[in-house]
């Protein structure tokens, strides 16, 4: 890909625990084109959270590189960092417990405007509040309210108006509609996506939610302890997906038609532990086509259509 | 064939019902009414899905049948609670406590803090065996039983004397549910049983659950906001909203009936599909009303994009019925829409 805003290569994050290393991320090699999003789903343990926030550098990487427009990321420093600050953004999950419950909206808002001290004076900056609060459809009656005041979805709109204060071009969403209503979901979802398009914001977006990505996403990336398995345009890789571990998360999905009542694939067991993994395909003790091949040698992700890429013996 | 008729003959007699169920709460001076009117007839080997977003009352209904509705806030009003035929809120604490996790049981949502963290897992199935010992098991047969119930939802008989930290979040659910069929009860009321869990592992959970209702005959209350969930699993919907029914019949009738109400419409629309090209989702505007506060007349219409003079000012009857169909909804009144 040409236009690529962002670039990882062979990034890692372990983290030394009891017992020897947690390898989060292990190896993860992903491109994000301007403009467009890429989905990232896994389980929970897999690595989706810790690869975002090692990206954005809220980690700080074992090893490996990530590239933002072609300037390196874990090599910035000083002022050049803060600049970069500026441009990647993150929206968490819970968005109860990633806002100061001591803060009313226009602090909050406000804050990232204060750090990077952008404004001069307060009245240039309560015009830009107001403005991040009509952007992100947060009515302005709310600007003196607290977290607990409002809803799930008004609060998760403080947290996009948060990410967006500083005119970011990459905003890494970490689960943002997992802890919403359905009704309430949709809302938020329709917003990231119009803010995309008049933005040109490119997202990395995290999530479990199936159905969720294959709506947002442009391409998805299927995560299993910490290396990335499969990678696929949206509709392709639902179409069509090549690793038994992808067809078996797919199969699991219940589907809201009664035309498509079945029996998913069951998968055996739970997902293994990342300290220490052995050599091999991690999901081998799980997998159904199994062979002794699998657990002798690493897979790295290999094209097998255009655009197309999938880490497995089948496909080798 | 035969054993079929059995089946559907079996479901047409209600094990539970509940009839007309109004509960409140009382907080800070404010009565919130949390259930209003409900009515539900659960049969037998049947599966019952309530459906609806956070506050629409469906908890508050399944802690009412269970009768632990927190003492000192919340009322039942008026309506009654039946299982097999007797009222269960005539009933005193201790033939309540003999039908609680015995005939009627519950997995609770949030596997992380419903279970006793300085018990190990084993100790906390055998306890409801304990407390429902009727035929005077002895100790060693009761510990057979919890290494049954272990073995039956997954995990080795071996890990009972493990604490709940040691295991994962999909196994610590996996524990509540053997903890709730310990007794093979006739009811199970599972308050989204896998909200907490990944994909793969609900399906475990949600296969297992299919399976008891198989070999023991259980009849399901399976509580979730996941019209997936709904499709793959339920039998009957009841769609909830600001503690009312506003929708329910067949799963086949929710889903593919020629009617719906705008609410059940609007769920359905704020769920991406497996199929479809459009990039944006039609969502309900706005929020589920203050149940301190409910408007008048419909309760959704204030978000409802057909919302008429009336349904500002007087609440909908059932005005929809057809086989086991029935929709609250004014724009149905008189037959037409």
């Amino acid at each position: 890909m040409a236009d690529a805003l962002i670039k990882t290569v062979d990034l890692k994050k372990h983290f030394k625990v009891k017992g020897g290393l947690l390898h989060a991320v292990d190896g993860v090699n992903l491109e994000i084109p301007r403009g467009k999003t890429l989905g990232v789903v896994g389980e929970s343990g897999c690595g989706k959270s810790t690869l975002g926030r090692t990206i954005i550098r809220l980690l700080e990487a074992t090893s490996g590189s990530v590239y933002f427009d072609g300037q390196d990321v874990m090599k910035a420093r000083g002022k050049e960092f803060e600049e970069l600050r500026k441009q990647m953004q993150i929206i968490f999950q819970d968005p109860f417990s990633c806002l100061n419950p001591r803060m009313p909206v226009y602090k909050l808002i406000g804050e990232p405007l204060e750090i990077h001290h952008v404004y001069k004076n307060s009245v240039d900056m309560n015009k830009r509040i107001v403005q991040l609060m009509d952007t992100v459809g947060l009515a302005r009656r709310f600007i003196n309210s607290y977290p607990h005041e409002m809803d799930g979805g008004r609060r998760q709109r403080v947290g996009i108006a948060r990410a967006l204060a500083l005119n970011p071009k990459f905003i890494v969403c970490d689960e943002p509609v997992s802890a919403l209503d359905v009704s309430i979901q949709a809302q938020i979802l329709n917003l990231l996506m119009d803010l995309q398009d008049d933005m040109g914001l490119t997202y990395m977006f995290i999530t479990h939610d199936l159905l969720v990505v294959r709506h947002i996403a442009d391409e998805i990336a299927v995560m299993y302890l910490g290396q990335c398995i499969e990678r696929a345009p949206a509709k392709q890789l639902f179409k069509e997906p090549l690793h038994p571990y992808t067809k078996a998360l797919l199969s699991a999905i219940p589907i809201p038609d009664l035309s498509q009542r079945k029996k998913p694939v069951m998968l055996q067991g739970e997902v293994s532990d990342p300290i220490n993994p052995k050599p091999g395909c991690r999901f081998a003790r799980r997998c159904n086509y199994c062979t002794e091949k699998c657990t002798q040698q690493d897979y790295p992700l290999k094209e097998v259509s255009p655009g197309h890429f999938v880490a497995c013996e089948l496909y080798k | 064939m035969e054993q079929k008729m059995n089946k559907t003959t079996e479901i047409n007699t209600p094990i539970l019902e509940v009839d007309n169920l109004y509960v409140h709460y009382q907080s800070e001076g404010q009565k919130i009414k949390a259930v209003n009117g409900v009515s539900l007839s659960l049969g037998r080997r049947e599966t019952i899905g309530l459906v609806g977003e956070t506050g629409a009352g469906k908890t508050t209904t399944a802690l009412a049948i269970m009768q632990l509705l927190p003492e000192a806030t919340a009322h039942i009003d008026s309506g009654d609670i039946r299982y097999e035929g007797e009222s269960l809120l005539k009933k005193s604490s201790g033939e309540l406590r003999a039908i609680r996790g015995a005939l009627i049981s519950m997995i609770f949502q949030d596997p992380m803090t419903a279970l006793n963290p300085i018990k190990t897992v084993g100790d906390q199935i055998k306890e409801s065996l304990e407390i429902h010992n009727y035929d005077h098991k002895s100790n060693a047969e009761l510990e057979k039983r919890v290494d049954e119930l272990l073995e039956l939802v997954g995990i080795k008989a071996a890990r009972r004397g493990e604490y709940p930290h040691q295991f994962s979040g999909g196994m610590k659910q996996r524990v509540l549910i053997a903890v709730a069929l310990a007794c093979q009860p006739q009811v199970l009321i599972a308050d989204e049983p896998t909200t907490a869990l990944d994909v793969t592992i609900q399906a475990q959970v949600l296969a297992l659950i299919e399976n008891l209702k198989e070999q023991l005959g259980t009849s399901v209350i399976m509580i979730t906001h996941d019209l997936g969930i709904v499709a793959q699993t339920c039998d009957k919907v009841a769609v909830m909203y600001a503690g009312e029914i506003i929708e329910d019949g067949s799963v086949e009738e929710i889903f593919n009936g020629k009617e719906r109400h705008p609410y059940t419409i609007g769920l359905f629309n704020s769920i991406p599909k497996l199929d479809d090209e459009s990039t944006r989702l039609s969502p309900i505007d706005g929020l589920m009303p203050d149940p301190a506060n409910l408007p008048e007349g419909c309760p959704f219409s204030p978000r409802c994009h057909q919302c008429m003079d009336i349904c500002r000012k007087v609440h909908p009857d059932v005005t929809y019925h057809e086989g086991t169909h029935r929709i609250k909804c004014h724009l149905f009144a008189g037959g037409e829409k």
